[in-house]
């Protein structure tokens, strides 16, 4: 339904953000986000950054196996 | 169950022996890394796969288009839009038949980018099609607050703007389990996932990663198997238990809750998103007083009821046959993640009988 | 030879008078100069020895220049890639320009500049060439027709109906950076990254191929449509399976990014200087080896193989390690956001 991007700020200024992927780069809005810093991951969805992130997924899901098990 | 800890999530999913069970991925994001990733390939036959109502565009009735083409042809506006919405058929052309008889239509990233264009573009009229769940809608109401800062008279937008909460009520009895959207509940937060547990239904928030969703469908057979309603959280590292508090606020501000068209299930009162009164200069429906069209899908198209889960993409008559990729009938042969087009692009014979 | 500064192409240059022979003696002979390209009506050539190969290409790039080169190199790059895809050594080409007026001279020459280092490396002669200029907004700059005609070298047959199960599949570099590269120079989605175009000609990449062996089933060059749409061709035109290794399939981090941001498959993206060679699984090993010799294929991969089961599939082995088909190409491709 919404395909997102998992980025690192890379800049900030003024409510927008330079979120960097693999070595694409692009401004984004990071109006939903306070006190974001560069080195944050964040999840992008149409140019805007929704939320701040872990960006691995190795400790969540294993996690989650913990406490499923 | 000393053995068990060492089991993987894959390791659960291949080995299930519990009842049958029909696990709904609502978002078509979901449905469509689950045939990249080859997942249906690892299900026992009790477990059922069935691809919900979320893709936005795939949910886009025919009339949506039709407003789109008569505003780009009859009132000469540039249409800004996201990529998937190009081919989606309207009754009588496409966006990309529109474009073949000389109509503007860019392509754009985001709704930024199409009112950063309106106003390097102070000449032309320029209407965004504002599509999409909890997640898109901040993104188009931030680029509406832009447009007022910036002066433009020259940006608004076309809404067929979706919320969530009132398909789960229409969707309840199709599933046992829901994979809910992960990115949706980045925005809204889990409250609502949790009331519905109270009321007999389950779920759990996936992500999109491989590991995420081998570890969600996991956790929806293993909490499945012991009986009770249950609802978890499994992409904590994106979805917080209240969401955005900030994207809440920002579409409480600027938009209310109206009626709504959904291809397939038809009208879903209040499940719309509109613009409040306030901000009715940027609603292109009525700034160009665009007659009510009511749009028309071709009658042998049963994208409605694969959208329903009630009839697999390769029931309908002119599935592969007629309606292509490249010549798509309906909705959900367009979009990347329209079942119809997942069936078609992956659908070798093992994922098509267990769809 | 008077400066080209500040001048630019009118209705007069493509009328046929006085100045469309300064046209062509500015730029396209000054640049094309050999000993077969001729001033007259046709180019008289000797024909090869044995069979030939022909192959003609229209060019239209927006923009028309870009980070890794120009139309004209592509021009030149794309007919010449298509001939050595049929083991043809290129020998001459022709090329036709539509040019839109007021189209900047010093940017046409820059063109013409790169097509004559282009063919020099490709060992190619432009022998023939044809000028029109087109009114402003009837074509957008410029578009550039190539043909171009080659000697098959002796004991060489490759085409697409020849793969056969148990060929491994070669790509000769990292996928899609063509692609990328035009979607990033349109500047239409705000997106920075560091990709150039892999345009190339390929003859000489060719050339040592076969010169390392003659066991070579297909050769194609993955243009438009990308890596993702050869492969489906051979899959149809041979009738074998397709088994790919997503993993292995080399993409430039930054084109991944990309592909990403716009919810695009590397795959489909056009590529102006990768081939994929498909050959008994046997002599895989020493055409890579080859390959990563010479400078425009350093990064060449085996892919995959070609299967019996599945005909006109192509099967991918996911990263979990399923098999999971190859979406087909979709005609257009269009950013996503859902």
């Amino acid at each position: 339904m919404c395909v997102g991007l998992s980025a690192k700020v890379v800049k900030i200024s003024e409510g927008t953000a330079v979120v960097d992927a693999g070595g694409a780069k692009r401004k984004v809005s990071a109006q939903l986000l306070e006190d974001l810093e560069p080195g944050d991951y964040v999840m992008v969805h149409a140019g805007v950054a929704i939320a701040k992130i872990t960006d691995e997924d190795d400790d969540e899901t294993d996690q989650l196996m913990e406490e499923l098990l | 169950m000393g053995e068990e800890k060492k089991r993987t999530a894959r390791e659960i999913i291949e080995n299930y022996d519990g009842p049958a069970v029909r696990i709904m991925e609502v978002c078509g994001t979901h449905t469509h890394e689950i045939f990249r990733l080859g997942i249906r390939k690892l299900l026992p036959p009790q477990v059922e796969l069935i691809s919900g109502p979320g893709c936005p565009v795939c949910v886009t009735p025919v009339g949506f288009i039709d407003e789109a083409v008569w505003l780009a042809l009859e009132k000469n506006v540039t249409i800004c839009t996201f990529g998937d919405l190009v081919r989606v058929p309207g009754t009588k052309m496409s966006l990309a038949g529109a474009r073949e008889k000389g109509a503007k239509i860019r392509i754009v990233y985001s709704p930024a980018d199409a009112e950063k264009y309106a106003l390097e573009h102070l000449e032309e009229q320029v209407v965004f099609l504002s599509v999409g769940f909890e997640t898109t809608t901040p993104a188009e109401c931030l680029s509406v607050k832009q447009a007022k800062k910036d002066e433009l008279s020259n940006y608004s937008l076309l809404m067929a703007n979706k919320a969530m909460p009132q398909a789960y009520e229409a969707l309840k009895g199709s599933a046992d389990v829901f994979l809910y959207p992960g990115h949706v509940n980045a925005i809204t937060g889990t409250e609502l996932c949790e009331h519905l547990t109270e009321e007999g239904v389950s779920g759990v928030v996936a992500g999109f990663t491989a590991k995420e969703l081998l570890t969600a469908l996991a956790v929806s057979l293993v909490k499945f198997q012991e009986g009770k309603p249950f609802f978890v959280n499994c992409y904590p590292r994106v979805v917080k238990p209240e969401g955005s508090r900030e994207a809440q606020q920002l579409t409480e501000e600027m938009t209310e809750a109206c009626d709504s068209e959904w291809r397939g299930l038809g009208v879903i009162p209040r499940s719309g998103v509109c613009l409040k009164k306030e901000w009715s200069d940027f609603d292109a429906r009525k700034k160009y007083n665009i007659p009510p069209i009511q749009g028309k899908a071709n009658p042998a198209c049963r994208c409605g009821d694969v959208l329903q889960g009630k009839c697999k993409p390769s029931d309908c008559k002119v599935f592969g046959k007629v309606c292509t990729p490249q010549h798509p009938v309906g909705a959900c042969m367009v979009s990347n993640e329209g079942a119809c087009s997942a069936y078609y692009a992956y659908g070798d014979n093992t994922s098509a009988t267990r769809g | 030879m008077s400066s080209l500064k500040d001048k630019t192409v009118t209705m007069a240059h493509g009328a046929g008078g006085r100045q469309t022979s300064e046209l062509i003696d500015q730029i396209f002979a000054a640049h094309f100069a050999n000993p077969d390209l001729t001033a007259d009506d046709a180019a008289v050539l000797t024909p090869p020895a044995g069979k030939m190969a022909v192959s003609t290409d229209g060019f239209i790039v927006s923009p028309a220049f870009f980070p890794g080169g120009n139309i004209g190199k592509l021009s030149i790059c794309g007919t010449v890639n298509d001939l050595a895809c049929m083991g043809a050594k290129p020998l001459y080409l022709t090329c036709a320009f539509v040019i839109e007026e007021g189209f900047p001279m010093e940017k046409l020459e820059e063109i013409a500049s790169a097509m004559e280092k282009t063919a020099a490396e490709a060992g190619v002669h432009i022998v023939s060439g044809d000028t029109k200029v087109a009114g402003k907004g009837q074509v957008d700059g410029v578009f550039i027709t190539t043909t171009g005609m080659g000697q098959i070298e002796d004991g060489v047959k490759v085409g697409g109906t020849l793969a056969q199960p148990g060929d491994a599949i070669i790509v000769t570099g990292d996928v899609g950076r063509h692609g990328c590269t035009i979607l990033l120079a349109r500047e239409d989605f705000g997106i920075e990254a560091d990709v150039t175009s892999d345009c190339a000609p390929l003859w000489k990449t060719v050339e040592a191929v076969m010169n390392t062996t003659h066991d070579l089933h297909v050769i194609r060059d993955a243009t438009r449509g990308g890596v993702g749409t050869v492969l489906y061709e051979i899959a149809g035109q041979s009738n074998v399976g397709i088994r790919l290794d997503a993993a292995s399939v080399p993409v430039a981090p930054e084109v991944r990014g990309v592909c990403g941001m716009l919810g695009l498959e590397p795959l489909y993206l056009a590529c102006e200087g990768r081939m994929v060679i498909m050959a008994p699984k046997d002599e895989a090993e020493k055409i890579v080896e080859t390959l990563r010799q010479c400078p425009y294929s350093k990064d060449a991969a085996i892919i995959g193989e070609v299967t019996a089961d599945q005909p006109g599939k192509v099967v991918m082995t996911t990263e979990i390690g399923t098999q999971a088909l190859l979406p087909q190409p979709g005609g257009e491709l269009l950013p996503r956001i859902c």
